[in-house]
């Protein structure tokens, strides 16, 4: 097998991993925004609830999330059958959004505590409602606010994908693993390398040209 | 007369501390009022109260006839919003918005009040930035605007909404001493426009000089009320000669 017979392979692996990493962040920064909003309402049970899921899908290792979404709710007592997720690529895909959804969460909330008081009282003083106040003047400097740290979980993820394997996904990795036992050579373990650094050095463009964009 | 604030009984506690204790003040249209006194008096709890940034505990505020606090009880924050629809409010930090240049930041509110169009309130911003020195700097972001261009761009952004009334808390504190000459100009030049003012600050001579009355502080009292030379200068209470007498040395 030479390289030109394995490249088509690893590309299809590539395009699993894009798919899952762009599925995941499409759906769990808004799920994190939402967590983060909900953390900061006044109400103190909604409040234990959101930082209880946040301790327990920042405290417990992804890849168990992973084999839970996918292996184990189908044993759930009673509901289990209607908790079978049997599509691999869905059940992964729903691991990473609830996981990255809390990582996500604690982003923005971070951002939002960095915005300063006087950015609200300015808001009132003027006549902004509560929401306009949140919509015009504190959301978007949290976002800029959270961008570095939004980068840096993005670049995470990219990596992160990798786990899916586990489940039996032909991801990047997979396809790769699958390739250097044929042709017991490593050279497909650095094109993996090469292709992994690449989507991250891409990220890192990405978020560069917009915390530019952005920069006030 | 043309009544614009009246305050009766104002009271207002931080946990254990009482801040304001038993403030009571009329002011009239016109009026420039300096707020002075030692820090820790009061001045800006007070100041922060007439625009509904610090909720009062007990006591009334009536904003040109209707009450933004009757006793102690508030309206709704709807009700609140109308009453102080044209009381604006400058702070000591600027608090201008980072992420919008200076156009954005003056009419983001007036366009969000539906008060004229974006043509209209363009018109409006241009001609208020003038006023204040700073026309040429209208699409600049605030971080490229010095502490003083700032302040007068959070005057101008104030004057938008065409208000009746214009707090200052401590205006100039954050400024470079070469820098409050600009900003003290902007007041006094609305001063001459008989716009009413309530200014809270260490400027002792611009209090002299812009304001026609001076409201003394002290431990979240009234300790005197008067024109500037009854209180600066001929005041008969101990408390206000020291804090004077301290200053001028």
């Amino acid at each position: 097998m030479t390289f030109l017979q394995w490249l088509p392979q690893m590309l299809e692996g590539c395009l699993i991993t894009i798919k899952l990493f762009f599925i995941t962040i499409i759906f769990s920064m808004p799920l994190g925004l939402c967590l983060t909003f909900l953390y900061t309402s006044k109400n103190m049970a909604v409040r234990k609830i959101i930082s209880f899921y946040i301790l327990i899908m920042r405290g417990t290792p992804l890849l168990l999330q992973i084999f839970f979404v996918y292996f184990g709710l189908p044993y759930t007592p009673v509901i289990g059958k209607y908790l079978t997720i049997s599509d691999r690529f869905t059940a992964g895909a729903v691991a990473f959004i609830l996981n990255y959804a809390a990582y996500f969460a604690e982003i923005f909330r971070g951002g939002l505590l960095s915005v300063d008081k006087g950015q609200y009282e300015a808001a009132k003083v003027l006549g902004l409602t509560d929401m306009q106040t949140r919509a015009h003047i504190v959301l978007p400097q949290m976002f800029r606010i959270s961008l570095p740290a939004v980068s840096n979980e993005a670049i995470i993820l990219i990596k992160d994908t990798a786990l899916i394997t586990a489940i039996g996904l032909s991801d990047l990795l997979k396809v790769t693993k699958t390739i250097v036992n044929k042709t017991t050579n490593i050279s497909a373990f650095l094109a993996a390398a090469v292709f992994y650094l690449i989507m991250s050095y891409v990220l890192t463009i990405v978020f560069k040209l917009l915390e530019r964009k952005f920069s006030f | 007369m043309d009544q614009l604030i009246k305050v009766e009984h104002l009271k207002k506690s931080f946990g254990n501390v009482e801040v304001l204790k038993d403030i009571n003040l009329d002011v009239e249209k016109g009026d420039v009022i300096a707020i002075l006194g030692p820090s820790g008096s009061g001045k800006s709890p007070f100041l922060r109260s007439l625009i509904d940034l610090n909720a009062v505990d007990g006591g009334s505020i009536y904003i040109e006839g209707r009450a933004l606090c009757e006793n102690g009880v508030y309206p709704s924050a709807k009700e609140k919003r109308s009453i102080l629809a044209k009381t604006g409010m400058v702070f000591q930090h600027f608090n201008l918005f980072p992420h919008k240049n200076v156009r954005d930041n003056m009419l983001l509110a007036p366009l969000l009040a539906k008060q004229g169009t974006r043509d209209e309130l363009n018109k409006k911003a241009l001609e208020l930035l003038k006023k204040v020195g700073l026309a040429e700097k209208i699409n600049e972001m605030p971080a490229n605007l010095s502490g003083g261009q700032k302040q007068r761009v959070a005057i101008a952004r104030a004057l938008m909404c065409s208000p009746d009334i214009l707090l200052f808390d401590e205006p100039t504190s954050a400024l470079d001493p070469e820098l409050t000459g600009e900003v003290l100009k902007v007041i006094r030049d609305l001063s001459r426009e008989k716009m009413t003012m309530l200014i809270v600050t260490h400027e002792i001579g611009f209090a002299k000089e812009a304001a026609n009355k001076v409201m003394f502080m002290d431990e979240g009292y009234v300790l005197g009320f008067g024109t500037p030379e009854e209180i600066i200068e001929n005041s008969d209470n101990v408390r206000i000669q020291n804090f004077f007498a301290k200053i001028k040395h």
